[in-house]
């Protein structure tokens, strides 16, 4: 009834035309651009990789196999779990956690100054200078610190110039160039909301604290953190996200020996050929990022709520 | 006062660090596009040039991508901009208990990593297709078409940010004043919600059009058989580094830079109309408000700004295209001889040593008669014999000591087919680099081999 009584009144608020329009165009979004392909991923990672023609068929039923793949390999793996896998898997998360960091900890002190310190035209020309690097396309980013850590590339020269190094260094193998350029790419996703959330807090405070002879450290420590929590949060939720499921950049800066989790997913889809095992892959991705960030969410005592404003 | 200083000179030093690395490896990349070397470097730098974009022109394959590119972005736009737009007036009428739910949905695309996106779009239209039975040429299986649908999924999302951001803004009472005074639902909409959301719908259409533009992740599952300038230009950095992405990478930071300055002007005028507005609208003398209007109007910077930028584009393609050739021959001339140099170096020591060699016994230095083998074909340096010999080696003289190096050096032309074949422990960069390696091969080989085996032993 109350439902009912809802849609009444939200078609006497706009019209007749405009109501449909926008339930149409809302509803279209939502259900066959969002929910609906991730349900049929969803179902599609739970069948058997069959030949169209079997599509349907007696063969079309619903199995766990392609889960068990990710486990504990094929049947005839030596060993008890997927080790090739699962350890691109946790090595993915692990440098995606470091990634966050690295970004967190290199675009704090910038989100500071802009939101406390930075006045007028000047903080404008920042924001801007912040923002232009990252119109040029992500690969041609990621192509960029490809020639900057090359074996000819202008690090290299640097170092065996001034004699820290006397043959150049393989920074791709050691997927250095694969954290700066994975760090680089997402560094706007984490200063805006880290700026939006410093930049509300009164500056009063800050200098209440300081009055009272609290060192800078401290009132970083006891006065900005605290209340930047939720802009914090919803930084390293997005870099953490993304940079998990980064494809470009590993593709194009990762060393030949290391390979990034979404890689072994396209290759399902590409060379491999088995969609349905490739979608159970992308599910168990997707999950584990989602839980390991309401994991931390909790640890942290941060509200779902708080993220995104 | 010191301690202030030294925070100031910190965080000075670290503000400059920063956008170090934010504009360095694009400054560098840049640099690149204009190096006639065929691996893009700016290290040993060769000649200037600017036939890098010619190369890029002549791409029909990224040229292709770019169009098809365009495309989308063009079919994003027009699905992307009104779903978002729909998306934030429903926010700001569903009930106060819904609002968290339907939020989170609605913006839930824009963490979902893009990879799952895609491979969710793809798999639901295929699926949808065998249901229906359609045809592979059906849009079902179309690399386009999946495209637009894909990206608008989280693309939308993004517009209905801006839309949100501008909503918060509106005052309901403009709109009910309108149907008030007996304007339709339509009506009102049109006359009144529209107009001031008209920015926001250009700033919506833009962030669309650049966020498909520059997609990978998504687009690289729903394209199919097809491809766009990402996709292609993911495949040719893959697989093959020249200095022409560099070219690509110069005009979209140039084209970009161009956007933003444009944008900085338009945004800077606005605000000085404005300014100039309130100031007549509060009665100031009319030598003020023309002063305020001055900034609107006419800023001479950035007439001298764009006066400047034409000029150093034409001084780039003038000295991109005058000389190059000259320049080029010099550089090849340049390291033919130093290679010939060393040769004729290593020559002369081997000689010397030869001699030197002479009367002692062969078990006191057993390198010897490896190098004798090594110097019958140059190519035969890098035998891994050699590099053993070279590691036992006691050497007395001294002076033999940088000779191997010298001719592993990058620039020697046997340095290919030593590295090739014969030499798999050398870490040495050609080998990371195969391109490089392609590059030099080009520059050197059919002259200098010949030259080299005809004038050799």
């Amino acid at each position: 009834m109350g439902v009912i009584r809802y849609f009444q009144q939200f078609f006497n608020r706009n019209g007749l035309v405009l109501s449909s329009l926008l339930l149409g165009a809302v509803g279209f979004w939502i259900v066959f651009l969002i929910v609906l392909p991730q349900v049929f991923m969803l179902d599609f990672s739970f069948r058997f990789n069959l030949p169209p023609a079997d599509l349907g068929g007696p063969k079309d039923v619903y199995t766990l196999s392609n889960y068990e793949f990710l486990m504990f390999g094929s049947p005839n793996n030596p060993e008890p779990l997927n080790v090739v896998d699962l350890s691109v898997f946790l090595r993915t998360l692990l440098a995606a956690v470091f990634v966050t960091l690295f970004d967190l900890v290199l675009c704090y002190p910038i989100a500071f100054y802009l939101a406390k310190s930075a006045q007028g035209g000047y903080a404008r020309l920042m924001v801007l200078s912040l923002i232009v690097p990252f119109w040029v396309n992500e690969i041609l980013r990621a192509f960029a610190f490809r020639i900057l850590f090359g074996s000819t590339g202008i690090i290299n020269a640097f170092l065996i110039w001034i004699g820290v190094l006397s043959e150049p260094m393989d920074f791709i193998q050691a997927d250095i160039a694969l954290y700066a350029g994975l760090g680089y790419a997402y560094i706007l996703l984490m200063i805006f909301p880290l700026y939006n959330a410093i930049e509300s807090l009164d500056t009063n405070q800050i200098e209440a604290a300081r009055d009272m002879g609290a060192p800078w450290w401290r009132i970083h420590w006891r006065v900005v953190i605290p209340f930047a929590k939720p802009g914090i949060t919803s930084g390293c939720t997005m870099v953490f996200m993304l940079s998990a499921g980064a494809l470009a950049a590993p593709q194009i800066l990762g060393g030949p020996s290391s390979l990034w989790f979404t890689q072994i997913i396209y290759q399902w889809f590409n060379t491999g050929g088995n969609w349905p095992r490739g979608s159970a892959y992308a599910i168990v991705l997707l999950v584990t990022c989602i839980a390991f960030v309401l994991l931390m969410m909790r640890l942290f005592k941060v509200k779902l709520g708080a993220i995104g404003r | 006062m010191t301690s202030q200083r030294i925070l100031r000179i910190a965080v000075w030093s670290y503000i400059i660090l920063f956008f170090g690395y934010l504009f360095g490896p694009l400054i560098l990349m840049s640099l690149t596009a204009f190096n006639s070397a065929a691996f893009p470097r700016v290290s040993p730098w060769e000649c200037f040039t600017i036939e890098w974009f010619d190369v890029l022109r002549q791409d029909d394959k990224l040229m292709a991508g770019l169009r098809h590119s365009l495309v989308i972005g063009l079919g994003v736009v027009l699905v992307a901009v009104p779903l978002g737009l729909a998306g934030a007036l429903m926010l700001t009428q569903v009930s106060q208990r819904v609002r968290p739910i339907y939020y989170t949905i609605v913006v839930s695309p824009i963490l979902v990593p893009g990879v799952v996106l895609g491979i969710s779009t793809l798999i639901f239209w295929d699926r949808l297709g065998v249901m229906f039975d359609a045809s592979y040429q059906s849009w079902f299986y179309d690399g386009t078409f999946l495209t637009i649908v894909g990206q608008s999924t989280f693309i939308s999302a993004y517009s209905m940010l801006v839309f949100i951001a501008r909503l918060q803004r509106f005052d309901p009472a403009l709109e009910e004043a309108a149907l008030d005074l007996g304007a339709t639902h339509v009506q009102a909409f049109r006359k009144v919600m529209l107009p001031f959301l008209k920015p926001a719908i250009g700033s919506a259409a833009v962030l669309a059009f650049l966020a498909s533009f520059e997609n990978y992740n998504t687009t690289v599952f729903t394209i199919v058989s097809e491809s766009t300038l990402t996709t292609v230009l993911a495949s040719k950095v893959r697989y093959g580094i020249n200095p022409s992405i560099s070219a690509l990478a110069v005009v979209i930071v140039v084209l970009t830079l161009i956007g933003a300055v444009a944008h900085e002007v338009y945004k800077r005028r606005e605000q000085a109309a404005e300014r100039a507005a309130t100031l007549e609208a509060g009665g100031a003398d009319m030598a003020t408000v023309n002063k305020a209007r001055a900034g609107a109007i006419g800023n001479p910077a950035v007439a001298v700004m764009l006066l400047v930028f034409v000029a150093g584009l034409g001084t780039v393609y003038f000295a991109g295209t005058v000389g190059v050739d000259e320049c080029k021959v010099q550089v090849t001339e340049q390291k033919r001889r130093l290679a010939e140099e060393r040769i004729q170096a290593l020559r002369e020591k081997r000689k010397a040593q030869r001699e030197a060699n002479q009367p002692t016994t062969p078990e006191a230095r057993p390198s010897s008669d490896v190098k004798a083998k090594g110097s019958e074909g140059y190519g035969g340096i890098f035998a891994p014999d050699n590099l053993k010999g070279r590691a036992g080696e006691t050497d007395p003289a001294g002076e033999t000591k940088d000779e191997p190096r010298a001719d592993q050096g990058l620039f020697s032309p046997g340095n290919l087919t030593g590295q090739t074949g014969a030499d798999p422990k050398d870490g040495d960069p050609a080998e990371d680099d195969p391109e490089e390696a392609q590059g030099y091969q080009n520059l050197f080989s059919p002259n200098n081999l010949r030259e080299q085996s005809g004038g050799g032993q």
